[in-house]
Parts: structure tokens; C-alpha cells; sequence
């Protein structure tokens, strides 16, 4: 088995479920707009899945790293007058600028330290946004940020554009896996000593991993803030943060298709879901569920010859498959 | 050319661990390193790949100064270690975990590990084709795929020393090796040190398991409260009074 045939199974899966949307909105236009809110969660979710699930490196910040971003194409195109592609570079580098700066000292960090000081930029970003006066738009944010021009108002176009990017991203993704970089981040997730006697730059792997993941999530802000029109302090807020982990925990961790999997069950029940309480208590009582029945995620519960082809990593590896119940996927 | 330890010295708050100790490790030769516990050879050990710094003294490779260098530069300058409890991810397969030591010398590029191109795979095929030959030939499983926590703790040892051998090192340092390790394994062991020798590998064995180093090395030292008490043959070190003093507590035995 070659990396090569490992991921044509995933990367075809996931075009496939991509053609399908496709047809459907044919028939409900409004489907677009899901699947790009789906596939702007995906740009967040991806990057974490192989920073967490891959380098066992937790991060609660991309819902502010996407804040970052969303406002700095916000600033730059409503302020100085310049086009959505020129502030493309600035909302990708700075948020991910950020993230190595602050990276070296707090990646040496234990798991629930690193969650909560990651959090914790969630707090300072949101706290700057309110209170940054005219350049932020303070509580109000700032409207009538232009549509992208190869998109402007086509929701079909949106759709195209985000899941183009999300299966470069995921074959990327897979690449990277099956690279013997993708083996160091797995031996950095199972002991960094063990990783650096096999000469792995530990420090400097996980602070370009986090900037990557962190530039990722500015580059979903960027299509945030240009599909919706709005940035506020709250739109891209640390309850964004958690969910955008909820969607990686619940979809699979180690799978390159379970935060997809988890950003589309999270879009669909808050649509279909009325009022926060009720999508509070269904995402409890399903995080619940998952960490109970299945700790790797819903994409465990695929049957194992299935995931062989649509995992890239965890494939190799003899884990008995927990019993659950069957069909609580498709 | 050697690896070498030079005048170290280090003291743990007003405990001297290690006073002013020399070592040096020569490419093809088997050098044990023995001493009963709290000898210091952990620590001599642990200065030698980068994870603890002498207070005093420097550590040389092949003449460079690479006292300060941390663990993973020197994995890739060529010395390669193993540990005295194996580490390794035991569900991954023993395949996953030989390929790992290819690291230090086959890194792609970020922007490299993220496109694949044929070259790449070209050389991940090969790589494969290696990390099995060195299964094969370490004894380690019949099933490269299969999980490495189904190993015996003597086979996970032997993983190890393979997944060193992958990083093409100069110098192998390995911590207690035959440590809870069966006579079937301990022999796979010796035949593994042997070949790595003969390969002209330079190679380091710390244990206080006298006998299986007396065995193995070509060029003996022993250690006893931070300081190096005997250097030699192995036949003469083992009779050595100050050695038989601290391992047996005085009492003279025929050897």
C-alpha cells in the first residue's frame, strides 16, 4: 500500500460527496450557502485535525486566529479602498505571523495548560476587537466589506471556490502524512524525546505547524468576511474556537476526513436546530456519545477496510475497532 | 576520529555525579561501560547524546565541539541512541517504526512533504524496501505490518537498535540494552552489536550486566561513584580489585 493509493480513496470521497451537494443545490439554492459555511469550518478544522489529532499538539485559538484574519481583509478593504486578493497575503501571514511568535514557549506546554493559555488569546483578540475603536468598528464590527471578484454574489461560485481549496488542502494533508515528516509529527504525538533521538526539531516542527494551522484559519476569516459581507467581535468569537475542536473530536482526530465530517454535522444541527439551548444540549449529549462509544471520532466507526483507504495514517496501525452500534454514520 | 568525552564533570546541587571523566568511543570498536547503580553512567551517557550538558569539561565528534548541541543536531551529525525503556508508538506497526529512523537523513522540505511528487515516492519505496531488509535481517517479525506492542520487550529493544541503524549512524550509544531481555533475544542482541561494529560503527554499552558486555566489547571501562576506576580488556577489568570491590562488596570471588 503506497501513500499514493491511500489517499486517492479519500480525496475521491470527498469530490464525490462535493458533486452530490452540487446536484442538490441545482434544486434548493440555499444548500450552497451551507456547504460554503461548511467548507469555511473546514478550513479551521483541517489544520487542527493534523496539529491535534496528528501532533497530539492541542490549539483553542482558530476561531480567534480566523478573527484576525476576517479583520484584517476587513481594515484593508473598507479603510484603504484596496481589492479582497491584495489583502489575501496580509489575513494568511499575520495570524500565522502571531502564532510562531507566541509558539516557542507555549507548545512546550502540557495538554490542558496549552488549551487553556490558547484560549486565552481567544479572550485578549475579542477584547481588542470591542475596544479598538473606529479601525475595528468596536461592538458594531464592520460592515459592507466587498465580495470577492471572481465570486461576487454567486453562491455557487462561493461553493466551488472554498471546497476547491478545502480538497488541496486535504490532499495536502495527506501528503504530508504519508511523508516521513507525517511519521515525526505522529512520533512528536507519541513522545518528544523519542522524536528528537530521531533528530526532529520538535520546537521548530510544531511552531511552523502552528502557523500553518493558525494562517489556515485567517484564510477561512478571509472568506468569512468577504461571503458574509459583516465582521463582529462575536461573530468569530471562542465559542467558535471550542466548536471548531468539538468538529474535530467528533468527526475523528487521527482521520484526514473526520473534522469535514464533524464541520458538516455541526453546520447541519445548528440550522436545523432551533434555539441555542436545544444545539447545546444535542452537541453535549453527541460529544458525550463519540468519547464514550468511539474516542477517535465518528470516522472510527466506518468499517476498518473502508478506513484503510480513507485514512492515511492510523490505517496501518491494528486497533480493534470499539462495538457500537451500526449506521450511526451514514 | 572519535567520539569522545572530555574532563566531564557535573554536580547535582552538592552531589558529584561525575568527576572529571573521559570516554572515548572509536569507529568499529565495542566500548562497555559498566558500574554498579549511581555510577554515573546514565548521566555519562545522557552528556554523550545531547541530553544533559557538562558543568565541566566537552564532548568532541570527530574533533567538533558538540558540548551544547541539543539531542536531535546530534542525531543527525550521527550519533544515534536508544533508551533504556524502548520508546515508540506501540500501535503503529514495527514497519512505521523502522521507517522512522530514516528521518535524520531523508527530511523532505515542508513544501516537499506536502506535494507528492514521483521522486518522493521513489524514495519512500526504497526507503520501505530498506526498513524491510532490516526487519529481515534483525529477526524482528515475520509481519512488518504488525503492531509493535506485540513485540517481546527483547525484540522491542532490537526494534530500537534497528530503527538506529536506519539513521545511518557513525556512533551508536545504547542504554542498558539487555536489561530484562531473554537468552534468545540477548544472542539477536550480540549479533546485532557485532554486525554494527563491523560496519564500522563506533558503539557504546552501558549496563551494569557485567557479563553480557564482558562478552560483547573490545575496550572496557567501569564507572563507581562518578569516576572511572579501571579501563582496559574486558578480561583484565572484570579482575580488577576496585570493580570486584564495588560490585560484590569486598569479597574476593574466583572469576
Amino acid at each position: 500500500m503506497t501513500g499514493y493509493s491511500k489517499w486517492l480513496g479519500s480525496v475521491g470521497l470527498l469530490i464525490a460527496a462535493i458533486a452530490g451537494v452540487t446536484l442538490l443545490g441545482e434544486f434548493r439554492p440555499s444548500v450552497y450557502s451551507t456547504s460554503t459555511t461548511i467548507g469555511i469550518f473546514a478550513l479551521l478544522a483541517l489544520p487542527l485535525g493534523l496539529l491535534y489529532g496528528q501532533g497530539g499538539t492541542v490549539s483553542l485559538a482558530q476561531g480567534a486566529f480566523a478573527a484576525i484574519g476576517a479583520y484584517t481583509t476587513a481594515i484593508i478593504t473598507t479603510r484603504f479602498g484596496l481589492s479582497p486578493l491584495t489583502s489575501l497575503l496580509p489575513a494568511v501571514v499575520l495570524p500565522a505571523l502571531i502564532a510562531f511568535i507566541i509558539a516557542k514557549p507555549i507548545l512546550r506546554l502540557p495538554e490542558l495548560s496549552l488549551a487553556l493559555v490558547t484560549l486565552s488569546i481567544g479572550t485578549v483578540v475579542e477584547v481588542a476587537l470591542q475596544r479598538g475603536g473606529d479601525l475595528t468598528g468596536s461592538f458594531n464590527g464592520i460592515n459592507g466589506i466587498p465580495a470577492l471578484p471572481f465570486v461576487g454574489t454567486s453562491r455557487i461560485r462561493a461553493h466551488f471556490v472554498v471546497w476547491t481549496v478545502v480538497v488541496l488542502l486535504v490532499i495536502g494533508y495527506v501528503n504530508y502524512m504519508s511523508s516521513l515528516r507525517g511519521r515525526a509529527l505522529n512520533a512528536i504525538r507519541t513522545d518528544h524525546l523519542l522524536a528528537q533521538a530521531m533528530g526532529v526539531n520538535v520546537a521548530l516542527d510544531l511552531s511552523l505547524l502552528f502557523a500553518i494551522t493558525a494562517g489556515l484559519a485567517g484564510l477561512g476569516g478571509w472568506f468569512y468576511a468577504h461571503t458574509l459581507g459583516y465582521v463582529a467581535p462575536d461573530s468569530l468569537s471562542i465559542a467558535l474556537s471550542a466548536n471548531v475542536l468539538f468538529m474535530v473530536v467528533l468527526g475523528g482526530r487521527k482521520s484526514v476526513l473526520g473534522p469535514i465530517i464533524g464541520a458538516a454535522i455541526f453546520t447541519l444541527a445548528s440550522d436545523f436546530l432551533p434555539g441555542t439551548e436545544s444545539q447545546g444540549m444535542f452537541f453535549g449529549g453527541i460529544l458525550i456519545l463519540v468519547l464514550l462509544f468511539s474516542p477517535d471520532g465518528l470516522m472510527t466507526l466506518v468499517p476498518r477496510r473502508w478506513r484503510q483507504r480513507s485514512t492515511s495514517v492510523a490505517a496501518l496501525s491494528a486497533k480493534p475497532n470499539p462495538v457500537v452500534p451500526s449506521g450511526a454514520v451514514q | 576520529m572519535s567520539l569522545e568525552a572530555h574532563n566531564i564533570s557535573i554536580a547535582f546541587g552538592g552531589l558529584k555525579v561525575l568527576k572529571d571523566v573521559s570516554v572515548a568511543v572509536q569507529p568499529g570498536v565495542i566500548t562497555g561501560l559498566v558500574g554498579p547503580n549511581g555510577a554515573g553512567k546514565t548521566t555519562l551517557f545522557n552528556c554523550l547524546t545531547g541530553v544533559a550538558q557538562p558543568q565541566q569539561g566537552v564532548v568532541r565528534l570527530d574533533g567538533e565541539d558538540i558540548s551544547v548541541y541539543p539531542l536531535y543536531r546530534r542525531i543527525q551529525l550521527g550519533v544515534s541512541r536508544t533508551f533504556q525503556t524502548p520508546r515508540l508508538d506501540l500501535d503503529a506497526s514495527v514497519l512505521d517504526a523502522v521507517m522512522m529512523g530514516f528521518y535524520s537523513r531523508n527530511k523532505p522540505s515542508l513544501f516537499g512533504a506536502a506535494v507528492s511528487l514521483p521522486s518522493r515516492r521513489r524514495l519512500e519505496r526504497q526507503l520501505r524496501a530498506q526498513a524491510e531488509r532490516l526487519i529481515l535481517q534483525f529477526e524482528l517479525t515475520a509481519d512488518p505490518y504488525q503492531r509493535s506492542g506485540a513485540l517481546s520487550l527483547g525484540r522491542l529493544r532490537l526494534l530500537e537498535v534497528a530503527r538506529a541503524i536506519a539513521s545511518s549512524p557513525k556512533y551508536l550509544l545504547l542504554d542498558e540494552p539487555a536489561a530484562g531481555v531473554d537468552e534468545h533475544d540477548r544472542a539477536l542482541l550480540a549479533k546485532a552489536i557485532r554486525r554494527a561494529a563491523g560496519d564500522e560503527i563506533g558503539v557504546l554499552l552501558v549496563e551494569h550486566n557485567v557479563g553480557f558486555i564482558a562478552e560483547l566489547s573490545d575496550h572496557m571501562v567501569a564507572m563507581v561513584r562518578g569516576e572511572i576506576v579501571a579501563a582496559g580488556k574486558p578480561h583484565d577489568v572484570v579482575r580488577d580489585e576496585q570493580v570486584v570491590t564495588a560490585y560484590l562488596g569486598g569479597h574476593r570471588v574466583a572469576a
